[in-house]
C-alpha cells in the first residue's frame, strides 16, 4: 500500500488527474452531459492542443523558476509573420514559416539574455517584450499591409502538415501537441537536461556551482517558449488562411492556469510534463465542455477559478506529503 | 570583513532632507521614473506640438492617469510588500456592474450601489488576503484564481439578474457631481480623487509607521513577523485596499459612462503593473515610493495618450511603453545598486 502511495499518489500530476475526473463527473452528473459526447468532442481537444503546445514550455520555464508572458504577443506575431511574408508578399510558404519561427528565436533570445544578464524578474522582462511586440506586430502590419488582418494561401503540403482538419473537425495540430508532449517528456524525465531544469528551479546558485550551464539553459528555455508560441500562431494562420493581430492575450493566463493545475510549483523545482498535459486537458474541458451541459456557459470562468484554487491547495498538500514521505522511507531502510 | 554590510537600510525608507544633494536625489527610488517622465514629456512636446500642451492635451492623459493611478497605488504597495494582485482586472467590471444593477436596473438610491460596489471590492480583497496568508500559495496564482472566479460570478449574475451583459445607469445629480462630472468640460473629477488617494497613500507609506512595516514585509517576511509586525493582518489589509481602489474606479466608470459592461478592466492588470515598475518599485518587494508610482503612472499615461497628438502610428505607443519598461527596470537596477553601495560606504 505504501508503495502504491509512493509511486502513484504522490506524483506531481495526481492533482490534475483528480481534478480532471472530478470535472468530468461534475459535468456528467450535475450538467447532464453524455460521457461519449463530451470525451469525443473536437472543440475541447482542438482548444487543448493549441493551449498545450504553449503550456509545455511555459511549464518548463516555471519549473526552472522563470515566467514568460510574452507568449501572448508571440502567437499573433507568428501568425502575422506567415501571413505577411507568404500571403502579402507572395513568398513560398516555407520562407514565411521560417520567418515566423525565426522571430520566435529572436524574441526568446532577447528575453533569455535579459533574464540572465540582469537581476530583473522575468515576469517584468517578458511584460516589456509582450507590450513592445504587440506594438511591433500591430504597427508593422498596419504599416506594411494597411490593415489588421491578412490572408494567406498556403501550399498543399503545408496545409496538410499544419492546417488540415481531420474528419472535418479535428485540427492536425493535435498530433503536433501529442508529439511535442512526448519529446518534452523524454527530455525532461529521461535525459540530464530535465534534472538540470529541476535543479535550477530548486536552487539556481547551487545548480551553477554544480556545473550546470544555467545561463545557456535559461536562454534555451525562453527560446523554446517563444518558438512554440509562434508555432501555434503559424499553424492558426495556415489552418484558417488568415491572420489576426488580436487573440493571443487570453493564452497568458490560460497557460499559467493549465500549468499550475498540472501541479507545477510557481516558485520552481517541482512539476512534470504529464501534469502539464493533464492540466491543459482539465482547463480545456472546463472551458469548452461546459457547452455540452445544461449549465449556463457564463459560469465557466467561475469553475476555472475554483478548480485552480482547489488544485493548488490539493497540490500543496500532496507535495507536503511527497516531501515528508521520502525521508521516512530512508529512515526505515 | 570590510565589504560586509550589516543592517543595510532599505533605500526606500531613507527620508530625503530638504537640502538633498544631486547625488542623494539620484539614488532615491523615483529618480529613474522622474527622468523617464521628463523625457517622454519633452519628446511629446517636440513631436506633438502645441495641442499636446493645451488644456485638452493635458486632460487627455490626466484622465487616463487618474483611472490607472488609483489602481496602481495599492498595487505598488502590495508589490513593495512582495505580493501581486491580478484580480483587479475582474473587480473593476464587478464593481461597475454592481453599481449599475443596484442603482440602475433596480432603481435603488445611488448610495446603496456605491456602498455595495465598494463592499464587493473589499470582500474580494479580503478573500485574496486570507487565502494568501493561510495557504502560502504565491499571490500571483491566488489572484489569477479569484480573477477567473469573480469574472464568472459577474457574468453569471449579470445575465441571471438582468438578462444581458451590460446595464445602463443614470446616476443622481449628487453622485454625478462628486464622481462623474468633467470639470471645465474636460478634466474628469476622478483626477481630484486620484490626488486624494496619492495624499492618503503617501501618508500611509512614508509618514505613518505602517509604511515601515510594509517595507519590512517586502524585505524579509519572517524577520518582519519576528520583529512583532502583524504581517498577516497587514497583508490582508493591503489586498483589501487594492480591491477597494479597483472597485472605486469601476464604480466611477459606471457613473461616467452611464453604463457598465462585463468585459472591461483586463487592460488594467498589466497597465498598473507597468506603471508601478516604471515608477521604480521592485517586483520582489522592499523597495519603492509613492512619488515614484505617481511618476510612473504619469509617464505611462503620457505615452499612451500623447502618441495620438503626434503623426506617428498609434501602435508605436506600445513599442515605446515596452522599451521604456525595460529601460526603467535596467536603470532602476543600476540606481538601486548605487543606493545600496552608498549606504554601506556611509557606514
Amino acid at each position: 500500500m505504501s508503495n502504491f502511495i509512493g509511486r502513484y499518489v504522490l506524483r506531481p500530476e495526481i492533482g490534475s488527474v483528480v481534478s480532471l475526473v472530478a470535472i468530468v463527473a461534475f459535468f456528467v452528473i450535475v450538467g447532464g452531459a453524455s460521457v461519449s459526447q463530451l470525451l469525443g468532442a473536437a472543440s475541447w481537444i482542438n482548444f487543448a492542443a493549441n493551449l498545450g503546445i504553449v503550456a509545455l514550455p511555459v511549464g518548463l520555464l516555471m519549473i526552472a523558476g522563470e515566467m514568460d508572458i510574452s507568449i501572448g504577443a508571440m502567437i499573433p506575431a507568428g501568425s502575422m509573420t506567415v501571413a505577411i511574408v507568404s500571403g502579402y508578399f507572395g513568398m513560398p510558404i516555407l520562407v514565411g514559416m521560417l520567418c515566423a519561427l525565426g522571430l520566435g528565436v529572436l524574441v526568446g533570445l532577447l528575453n533569455g539574455i535579459l533574464a540572465v544578464r540582469t537581476s530583473v524578474p522575468s515576469l517584468i522582462i517578458t511584460l516589456g517584450s509582450l507590450v513592445a511586440m504587440q506594438g511591433v506586430v500591430l504597427g508593422g502590419s498596419v504599416l506594411i499591409t494597411g490593415g489588421a488582418g491578412v490572408t494567406v494561401e498556403p501550399a498543399p503540403w503545408a496545409k496538410f502538415l499544419f492546417g488540415q482538419l481531420i474528419g472535418g473537425s479535428f485540427q492536425v495540430i493535435i498530433f503536433w501537441w501529442l508529439a511535442l508532449t512526448a519529446v518534452f517528456w523524454f527530455f525532461v524525465h529521461r535525459t540530464p537536461w530535465g534534472n538540470w531544469i529541476f535543479a535550477m528551479g530548486g536552487d539556481k546558485v547551487s545548480a551553477r556551482n554544480a556545473g550546470i550551464p544555467t545561463d545557456r539553459l535559461t536562454i534555451t528555455l525562453f527560446v523554446l517558449s517563444a518558438v512554440c508560441a509562434s508555432f501555434v500562431g503559424m499553424c492558426q494562420a495556415i489552418a484558417f488562411n488568415s491572420a489576426q493581430v488580436s487573440g493571443g492575450m487570453s493564452y497568458i493566463f490560460n497557460a499559467i492556469v493549465a500549468v499550475v493545475v498540472g501541479g507545477v510549483l510557481l516558485t520552481g523545482g517541482f512539476g512534470s510534463v504529464l501534469g502539464i498535459f493533464f492540466g491543459t486537458i482539465t482547463f480545456a474541458v472546463v472551458n469548452q465542455g461546459i457547452y455540452f451541459t445544461d449549465i449556463d456557459r457564463n459560469w465557466s470562468n467561475l469553475i476555472i477559478g475554483a478548480v485552480l484554487l482547489l488544485a493548488v491547495l490539493m497540490n500543496n498538500s500532496f507535495r507536503k506529503m511527497a516531501l515528508s514521505y521520502s525521508p521516512r522511507k530512508k529512515a526505515r531502510t | 570583513m570590510t565589504s560586509a554590510t550589516p543592517l543595510q537600510p532599505a533605500a526606500g525608507i531613507v527620508k530625503a532632507s530638504p537640502f538633498a544633494t544631486l547625488g542623494s536625489l539620484v539614488r532615491r527610488p523615483e529618480a529613474g521614473s522622474l527622468i523617464g517622465a521628463i523625457a517622454v514629456f519633452v519628446f511629446f512636446i517636440v513631436f506633438g506640438g502645441e495641442t499636446f500642451l493645451s488644456p485638452a492635451g493635458f486632460s487627455s492623459w490626466l484622465n487616463v492617469a487618474a483611472e490607472i493611478g488609483i489602481v496602481a497605488l495599492p498595487i505598488g504597495l502590495l508589490m513593495i510588500a512582495g505580493e501581486l494582485d491580478i484580480s483587479i482586472g475582474a473587480i473593476i467590471p464587478a464593481a461597475s456592474l454592481t453599481m449599475a444593477i443596484l442603482s440602475g436596473f433596480y432603481g435603488l438610491p445611488d448610495i446603496v450601489g456605491i456602498v455595495a460596489s465598494l463592499a464587493v471590492g473589499l470582500l474580494v480583497g479580503f478573500v485574496n488576503g486570507v487565502i494568501v496568508v493561510r495557504t502560502g500559495v504565491p499571490s500571483l496564482i491566488v489572484t489569477i484564481g479569484t480573477m477567473f472566479g469573480v469574472m464568472g460570478l459577474t457574468l453569471g449574475f449579470s445575465v441571471l439578474l438582468t438578462g444581458s451583459t451590460s446595464t445602463a445607469i443614470i446616476a443622481g445629480p449628487v453622485a454625478q457631481m462628486l464622481l462623474g462630472q468633467f470639470v471645465a468640460g474636460m478634466f474628469a473629477v476622478l483626477i481630484f480623487w486620484w490626488a486624494l488617494f496619492i495624499a492618503g497613500f503617501y501618508y500611509l507609506l512614508h509618514v505613518s509607521p505602517t509604511g515601515n512595516w510594509i517595507f519590512a514585509l517586502g524585505g524579509d517576511k519572517v524577520s518582519a513577523r519576528n520583529a512583532g509586525i502583524p504581517t498577516d493582518r497587514l497583508t490582508i489589509a493591503l489586498f483589501m485596499l487594492s480591491g477597494f481602489s479597483a472597485a472605486f474606479v469601476g464604480m466611477c466608470q459606471a457613473i461616467v459612462y452611464q453604463s457598465a459592461q462585463v468585459a472591461t478592466g483586463q487592460s488594467f492588470i498589466f497597465n498598473s503593473i507597468m506603471c508601478v515598475v516604471i515608477g521604480g518599485v521592485l517586483l520582489t518587494g522592499g523597495f519603492g515610493s509613492v512619488v515614484g508610482i505617481v511618476l510612473g503612472t504619469i509617464t505611462f499615461a503620457i505615452v499612451n495618450q500623447g502618441i495620438y497628438f503626434t503623426s506617428f502610428d498609434a501602435n508605436l505607443g506600445s513599442v515605446i511603453i515596452g522599451t521604456l519598461l525595460l529601460l526603467a527596470v535596467m536603470m532602476n537596477d543600476t540606481f538601486r545598486r548605487m543606493a545600496l553601495s552608498t549606504s554601506s560606504k556611509k557606514k
